[in-house]
């Protein structure tokens, strides 16, 4: 076993993210927990319609952590095996689901399994459409992170697997599995959270009997103003969900091992048998991932001339400064966050679990927490960004923690022995090595920044107007005129996200080798 | 560095723009006004209006009560009569009048100055029930009968401000009693509970691509359908559905917020409402009747016909019941109870 030199022990470079965990999280939750004065009635765990609330919402969030898994890890090896052209490309298409509002993707999935879809399937108000949602947001995040773990499993282990006769499979249970593994944990760990304390795309699809906790709370806090039962809740799913990601932190530091770095192998497609196999890889990509958008597009372009005038509006020009403008500074703020959390939780199953607090508090329970702890911020932009980048950097954390656990040891060690000081050991070797991963995170963190999250929950300002924002605005009123609107600056959303992901994740020029 | 440099010159930004005076209006999320309206109103009041969104009208109530003890706006739009209650019994409100214009006879709010009304019912999609000769139900009561299975869907009064207008007219209108035997047969009879009013309108309702050609809306929304329509419609393709107990009147106001910074712009703000431009433009950028009598009225809304009646609990009723009937209604119809 390599031991890395003491001094690159960074833990000390979580103090940063752990300050701002503890303004954005923290107090606020505290705050909020001390004003509803914590006298919560015990007989509301009693009450058997929320136990059922509570079993649902963890049984889709593992439901959807396996069917993801079994789906996405054979879609990622076909992925990360074969050059094809557009290969590029279609990993940074895959991210798209991520930026979809929630009930534009709603549209999209019942235009396709609605009582009225293409399919001829009426999905609406049945289990499987919810889970097919789940799918469709989930699956970008664990392709994304197998194929980075497919990269990292050194070519030559592999190639001498194959030539001793160990069969493909052979080779992926003894070579490849276990170096994809850690990389899985931190994605499913991410998945579960995120469906677990799901609101919007459950409700909309499942109905209201597929509600989560989450929608409970949101309605205790929201609209009774019952902070005391409302706080006992967000707390059991923090706890919930505080104990999943220390599980997560457990796995994964157990199982992290530094690999020999090597070039990915990618073989380009050959004959018949390969191409079917990716063709199936493409067709079950474009059904889970890409046929909801597909819709929203279809039905943009098919709107008439009127409704593409909707892009001359001021109001939309208004939405797309602001969506570029807070999306970068969201973006800036948890790429630093992210970066010295990832890189000081190496070490420490603690740390590694608190990257992942922002998905375990109840979001609307933070947000009237920190109307409550700073009332004389709370209509600022500085807290707008934060609250945007409290939700983007844990995306960062993970890949700068997955990617640290892959460095190879020997050659920060031996940038030391030849005298390097720590920091340009880490600006010269240890960065570029992780340049890949810390951009895929980058990517979905500048994806999340222009979410719905904070648009719903927190005071916000006309003249803060974002696409997500106007979209809503539109379906907030009736008219076919306003829905075509809607369909249109959703396509311009997915463009734009597009273009960011390309050049967030520029591809750079790969040494893949061919065998 | 640079990214610092980049968050100190927002933060910077901020900070500066509240140097000039400041009126901080709270407002539900569906508030809009042209933009000259409002330049109109910081050219004459010399203040620089920062309009602050809440939410929907529940929740920023509900916002405004937590940050009483340090306000963070100085004067309220959206409070209706609905939350006017709740919001008197908080303290979170300056008893506010205005000498501008005189209220139509319906539309009045205590310690609040009323500036537009509306209805909330049910809007059919008239295609629909053209394609399935199935005539229009009569009462409320049908709507519980086998022909109209699966037809209906509301949005869920826990988390929405239509929904909750719908639940209360029919508590009005039948009693509470007689309501909630209604709720659980209509539940009985495939009732669909949607989120919001988007949701239940953009993909439950038949004019969308859903499955259900009757929904909780708007008494204006026929009128938005064809102002909004993509070729210049002749009529509406839906209609209102105005039956006995399921029509309730929204009355919307504003207020200044106590402890407010700015009372006496806050107050100006209150005039300004109820000033003719205001009461004629906000008919189609919030789709409400103005408030103030002898307004003249969008044309478009020859489109919606205005209810003749509607039926709405008594203002002390809603303050004190609506949060049990409220959860009466979960119990009902989302946990399936008897």
């Amino acid at each position: 076993m390599q031991k890395v030199l003491p001094l690159s022990d960074f833990r000390w470079l979580a103090l940063p993210p752990l300050l701002f965990l503890l303004l954005l999280v923290g107090l606020p939750l505290s705050r909020l927990l001390y004003e509803g004065g914590l006298a919560f009635s015990p007989a509301l765990l009693s009450d058997a319609y929320l136990q059922w609330r509570l079993g649902w919402s963890l049984l889709q969030a593992a439901a959807t952590c396996v069917l993801t898994l079994l789906l996405g890890l054979p879609l990622a090896w076909v992925l990360a095996h074969f050059e094809f052209r557009g290969r590029a490309l279609l990993l940074r298409v895959l991210m798209l689901p991520f930026v979809m509002p929630t009930l534009v993707a709603g549209l999209g999935v019942l235009a396709l399994f609605g009582p009225h879809g293409v399919s001829g399937l009426n999905l609406q108000d049945t289990p499987w459409l919810l889970l097919y949602g789940n799918l469709f947001y989930n699956l970008p995040l664990l392709i994304r992170a197998a194929v980075d773990g497919f990269d990292h499993v050194p070519a030559s282990r592999l190639m001498v697997a194959r030539t001793l006769g160990a069969s493909r499979w052979r080779a992926f249970w003894r070579v490849e599995w276990p170096v994809v593994r850690p990389w899985l944990a931190s994605a499913l760990c991410l998945i579960f959270l995120y469906c677990f304390s799901g609101f919007g795309l459950a409700l909309l699809l499942g109905g209201q009997r597929y509600a989560t906790v989450e929608v409970e709370i949101y309605s205790l806090v929201a609209y009774e103003l019952n902070l005391a039962d409302a706080g006992a809740l967000a707390l059991l799913m923090l706890l919930l969900g505080a104990v999943i990601a220390l599980l997560y932190a457990l796995i994964e530091r157990r199982l992290a091992r530094p690999d020999k770095r090597s070039p990915p192998l990618r073989q380009p497609v050959q004959g018949w048998p390969q191409r079917l196999l990716l063709l199936a890889c493409l067709l079950l990509l474009a059904l889970f991932a890409a046929a909801p958008l597909l819709a929203v597009l279809l039905r943009a372009l098919l709107a008439d001339a009127a409704a593409w005038r909707v892009l001359l509006q001021d109001d939309t020009l208004l939405a797309l400064g602001n969506t570029l403008r807070f999306s970068l500074l969201a973006l800036l703020l948890a790429t630093a966050l992210g970066l010295l959390h990832g890189l000081a939780a190496q070490r420490s199953a603690g740390l590694r679990a608190l990257m992942f607090l922002p998905f375990m508090v109840s979001p609307v329970c933070v947000a009237f927490g920190l109307l409550l702890a700073y009332p004389a911020y709370s209509a600022t932009l500085a807290l707008l960004v934060a609250a945007y980048a409290l939700l983007a950097y844990p995306f960062v954390a993970k890949a700068v923690v997955s990617a640290r656990d892959a460095l190879p040891a020997a050659l920060p060690n031996a940038a030391r022995t030849l005298g390097a000081s720590p920091w340009r050991v880490f600006w010269r070797v240890s960065l570029p090595l992780m340049r890949p991963a810390l951009r895929r995170g980058m990517a979905f963190a500048a994806a999340t920044a222009v979410g719905e999250f904070a648009v719903s929950l927190f005071l916000s300002r006309p003249e803060w107007l974002t696409l997500t924002t106007l979209i809503y605005q539109h379906l907030g009123r009736p008219g076919a005129a306003n829905l075509e609107a809607a369909l249109v600056l959703s396509s311009v959303l997915l463009l734009l996200a597009l273009l960011a992901f390309m050049a967030i994740e520029w591809p750079e020029k790969t040494h893949a080798r061919t065998s | 560095m640079f990214k610092k440099s980049v968050l100190l010159l927002a933060l910077a930004g901020v900070s500066l723009s509240t140097l000039a005076a400041e009126l901080r209006v709270m407002t539900h999320s569906s508030f809009s006004l042209p933009k000259e309206r409002i330049a109109e109103f910081e050219k004459q009041s010399g203040a620089k209006l920062a309009i602050i969104k809440g939410g929907d009208a529940g929740e920023m109530l509900n916002k405004l009560i937590l940050t009483r003890a340090n306000p963070v706006a100085d004067v309220v739009y959206g409070i209706d009569n609905t939350l006017i209650g709740k919001a008197n019994a908080a303290g979170v409100l300056e008893a506010t009048s205005s000498k501008v214009g005189r209220s139509v006879a319906v539309a009045s709010l205590p310690g609040a100055v009323a500036i537009d009304y509306g209805y909330v019912t049910l809007n059919i999609d008239k295609a629909w029930f053209a394609n399935s000769k199935l005539p229009l139900p009569a009462t409320l009561d049908d709507l519980t009968k086998p022909a109209y299975k699966n037809l209906l869907v509301v949005e869920n009064p826990a988390t929405s401000s239509p929904g909750l207008a719908f639940l209360l007219a029919t508590i009005a209108g039948k009693g509470e009693e007689g309501a909630f035997q209604w709720w659980g047969k209509l539940r009985d009879n495939g009732l669909k509970v949607a989120k919001g009013w988007s949701e239940a309108y953009y993909t439950d309702f038949t004019r969308n691509g859903g499955a259900r050609p009757i929904v909780v809306s708007y008494a204006t929304s026929p009128a938005a359908e064809v102002f909004y329509s993509k070729e210049k419609l002749a009529e509406s393709p839906t209609a209102n559905l105005l039956l006995k107990g399921g029509v309730f009147m929204q009355v919307e106001g504003v207020a200044k917020v106590k402890g407010g910074l700015q009372p006496q712009l806050a107050q100006q703000f209150v005039d300004f409402l109820r000033g003719e431009a205001v009461q004629k433009e906000l008919q189609t950028s919030m789709w409400m009747y103005p408030a103030v009598a002898g307004v003249a009225l969008a044309p478009v809304f020859k489109h919606a016909a205005q209810p003749a009646s509607f039926s709405n609990p008594d203002l002390k009723a809603m303050q004190h019941k609506t949060a049990a009937w409220v959860s009466r209604w979960t119990r009902l119809v989302i946990k399936n109870a008897p």
